[in-house]
């Protein structure tokens, strides 16, 4: 029983409170049988308890109490008024608070909107369609002659349906799918639907209807209808024959007919046909079979409104020109006045004559269809001749650029023109010439071999292009000629320094005396025909001495300076590079190769950057960058987090200010 | 804690105020006897109930568990008990000590020596025992109120009356 003794305080104090359960109540009186000690404080406790209980319940809140609670605090915090108190209850509600947030958010995004401009509601595609089919109640009947036949051919089956079916057609191809379904079903079951009368009423009216639009429509309606219709044809003249034979069918008449020969042999034209706009969807039809259709468009322009106004305007005016001829008439009032009703006659009557005639031109236009036909033969695109146009190009290495240039200047003649000669010569001193010349064919290949003569020949070029006269060259033209043009020739001079090296060499070689082998290198070269380009000597602090020296040679002399370079010293690191320059002619033995060539001091050349120090060293140094760099993002990462922490950081002391101040009311 | 208590809390908290006035019917009697534990005077701690109810209602939205809403009441009325039991000492201290000399005189020298004995008891364990000798308040509802666990609250309260009688063992002794 360690633990009740441990705890006899525990045990004590929750055994006169009621708070032991039976097992903890019998271990505790067992253990109070077997120590003294915890009988003593047992008693001690219950004396206490009871002391306690009759003192501080003497102490305790009256009666009273709650009632005065309340009454105070109803007192402190009076209630809200009706209408606070309905807007406060619907707070409690957290769908009502998510709502609320929501609305704002999205109020908040409108607002941005509204700020960058952007669109702010865009209606929705399915009304936009609606809208745009209401809008036009009345288009154009004609204007769709080729349209699946059933819809929209006259104004009351337009008018009258027009929401209905605008409504029923599918939104948009866009709209999703499901959608699309349930239109598709509902426009079937329209149409298989023949219960209701008003559909079997639709169909009947539409079985009726002949494909032209019915007169009674037009006749108080202006519409101008033209066609455009382009077609290839076998023969142009049987074209135009069939296509009057046409128009004289449909009543109607070629108003004007042009035609035009190509190079080739081959005729292009035009026809404008005039025929009655009932006839013109059949007289297409019927062109449609003289060949190949290229493009057809169909238009009406509907001059309702303006010819009616313009009638209207007419009638006005005239009546205006009667009361002015009765003004003359009576023949009262000023001179002067006269004159000027006289004058205001003349222009009404310009008026009149004006609008007249531009009503008499839309009757004319209306009362007739414009059907523009283009016609162009077959194989219209056959060239009537080549044209083989040769172009050359030649660089030329000499050592004296002027005298070449004037020596193909010499050149000229009846068949052969200097079209542009230019001779520039460059800030430091360099020469270099670039001339075209124009060839009569005959004399080309002679001319150009001698001009190939004059120096090193480098990157000789020729290219050839066919050229198509009257039609493109892509097609085959078995019967057309082909002619030689004059050949053009760019020639480009330069100095044979500036020529870059076929071949390009570097080595080194060790020596015991730097200065004294180099000189020899200069005699050795100067012997095969090279020349030294550059050469510098050095020798830094610690006694290393080296010379660089860069010879120029032609091909030809190439290995036998090679080796006599060996009697030299000791020949290393010898690395030889080339350029193959394709696609160009080079006369390689002639051709430059570069040589570079160091010459150095047995042992001078000790890099510094080698050894353990030296890695050390780099290594370091690279680490060290690495931390700069580091430190670096680390800053920018910083310059970018910044603001947004400090914006936090205000938020969050701006809200702790605020609960702080409510607290701290009473 | 039954789920209609829980109700009531959680509509007090959302701001019903018939909800709240029926926790200041019946939880004020127990904010009395902690602050009276810290104040030991009638009415300063009436006071200290009626600041931490106020409080309490405008302050209710801090609450987010229901069940805690007892044991944060009581936080509450210790720390206003507290504050003002600070101000009264920092104020006029001889103004109040003069009372409780008036009264050393007046009553029994067992009473004075259990009032000297209360006084220095720790806070918490003072708000226990008079939450169990002022409202005979069971183990259960003191550990809701104080926000503590069945062992951690016989501790304090066998603690607490252990100190006691040793405190006032003489006087005990003279009882019996």
């Amino acid at each position: 029983m360690a633990t009740v003794h441990n705890e006899i305080d525990n045990w004590l104090a929750a055994d006169l409170h009621g708070d032991l359960s039976d097992a903890e109540r019998s271990a505790l009186h067992a253990h109070l049988l077997d120590c003294a000690a915890c009988r003593k404080a047992h008693q001690e406790t219950k004396t206490m308890n009871k002391i306690l209980e009759e003192t501080l319940a003497q102490e305790k809140a009256d009666a009273a109490f709650e009632q005065r609670m309340l009454a105070r605090f109803r007192n402190r915090v009076p209630e809200r008024s009706g209408l606070l108190k309905l807007l406060a209850v619907p707070t409690r509600f957290r769908p009502l608070q998510i709502a609320a947030v929501a609305a704002l958010l999205l109020g908040l995004v409108q607002v941005g909107r509204m700020i960058t401009g952007e669109n702010v509601a865009r209606p929705r595609v399915p009304e936009r369609y609606a809208d745009l089919q209401v809008a036009s109640p009345l288009p154009p009947p004609a204007s769709q002659p080729i349209e699946s036949g059933a819809l929209s051919k006259s104004d009351q089956l337009v008018s009258g349906l027009s929401q209905d079916v605008a409504l029923r057609k599918p939104p948009s191809p866009a709209s999703p799918p499901g959608i699309r379904a349930e239109f598709a079903e509902e426009r079937a079951a329209t149409k298989m639907a023949p219960a209701s009368p008003e559909n079997l009423v639709r169909v009947d009216e539409v079985a009726a209807k002949p494909a032209e639009t019915p007169a009674s429509d037009v006749a108080n309606r202006k519409l101008i209808r033209n066609a455009t219709v382009q077609l290839e044809i076998g023969s142009f003249d049987d074209a135009v024959q069939k296509i009057t034979a046409f128009a004289n069918e449909e009543r109607g008449y070629i108003a004007t007919t042009s035609s035009e020969k190509q190079a080739n042999g081959k005729l292009r034209g035009e026809v404008i046909v005039k025929v009655l706009p009932e006839n013109l969807d059949r007289f297409l039809q019927k062109i449609h079979g003289l060949g190949e259709l290229k493009n057809q468009t169909l238009g009406t322009d509907d001059v309702t409104k303006a010819y009616f106004d313009t009638d209207a305007r007419l009638k006005n005016a005239r009546v205006m020109e009667q009361r002015l001829i009765d003004m003359l008439k009576t023949k009262t009032g000023k001179v002067s006045d006269l004159l000027q009703v006289e004058k205001e006659l003349g222009r009404v009557r310009e008026e009149i004559e004006r609008m007249q005639g531009q009503l008499k031109y839309w009757d004319s236009q209306v009362q007739f269809a414009t059907v523009t036909i283009s016609l162009t033969e077959k194989d219209m695109e056959e060239p009537a001749a080549f044209l083989l146009k040769e172009r050359s190009q030649l660089a030329l290495y000499a050592p004296d650029v002027e005298k070449i240039y004037n020596d193909i200047k010499a050149l000229t003649s009846l068949k052969v023109q200097i079209t542009n000669a230019q001779l520039n010569r460059d800030y430091s001193g360099r020469v270099s010439a670039t001339m075209s010349v124009l060839i009569a064919p005959e004399e080309s290949e002679s001319v150009i071999s001698r001009v190939k003569d004059f120096g090193r020949v480098e990157n000789f070029q020729t290219q050839t292009e066919r050229i198509a006269q009257g039609g493109s060259p892509a097609v085959a033209g078995e019967n057309a000629k082909t002619k030689r043009d004059k050949v053009e020739l760019s020639v480009t001079i330069s100095r044979e320094e500036q020529e870059q090296a076929f071949q390009q060499t570097s080595l080194r070689i060790l020596t015991s005396s730097v200065d004294e082998k180099a000189k020899e290198l200069r005699a050795v070269a100067e012997k095969q025909g090279g020349r030294v380009r550059n050469s510098t000597f050095n020798r830094d602090p610690d006694g290393h001495a080296f010379a660089n020296v860069s010879l120029r040679v032609p091909m030809k002399n190439y290995p036998g300076l090679m080796k006599s370079l060996n009697t030299l010293g000791k020949v290393e690191n010898v690395s030889v590079q080339r350029q193959d320059r394709t696609g160009t002619q080079i006369d390689e033995a002639n051709a430059p190769a570069d040589i570079s060539i160091q010459i150095y001091s047995q042992g001078n050349i000790v890099s510094h950057e080698g050894g353990l120090f030296a890695t050390l060293r780099r290594t370091l140094a690279q680490s060290a960058e690495a931390i700069m760099w580091s430190l670096r993002m680390i800053g920018v990462a910083v310059a970018f987090l910044a603001p947004w922490v400090v914006a936090l950081i205000a938020i969050v002391w701006a809200t702790k200010r605020v609960i702080r101040a409510r607290r701290s009311k009473p | 804690m039954d789920a209609s208590e829980r109700e009531q809390y959680q509509a007090a908290i959302h701001g019903d105020r018939e909800a709240f006035e029926m926790i200041i019917r019946t939880h004020s009697r127990t904010l009395f006897a902690i602050a009276y534990g810290v104040l030991r005077n009638r009415e300063e701690a009436e006071d200290a109930v009626q600041d931490s109810l106020v409080k309490a209602w405008k302050t209710r939205w801090r609450v987010r568990d229901p069940e805690k809403f007892p044991a944060w009441l009581a936080t509450i009325a210790r720390h206003r008990a507290h504050d003002i039991f600070r101000k009264r000492r920092t104020a006029s201290l001889e103004e109040v000590i003069e009372p409780s000399l008036v009264t050393q005189t007046d009553d029994s020298d067992l009473d004075q020596k259990l009032h000297s004995a209360l006084a220095g008891l720790p806070e918490l364990h003072r708000a226990a025992l008079t939450l169990r000798y002022f409202e005979e308040m069971d183990y259960r509802s003191i550990e809701n109120t104080l926000g503590l666990t069945n062992g951690a609250l016989r501790g304090i309260l066998g603690r607490a009356l252990a100190t006691m009688r040793k405190q006032l063992r003489p006087a005990l002794a003279s009882m019996d």
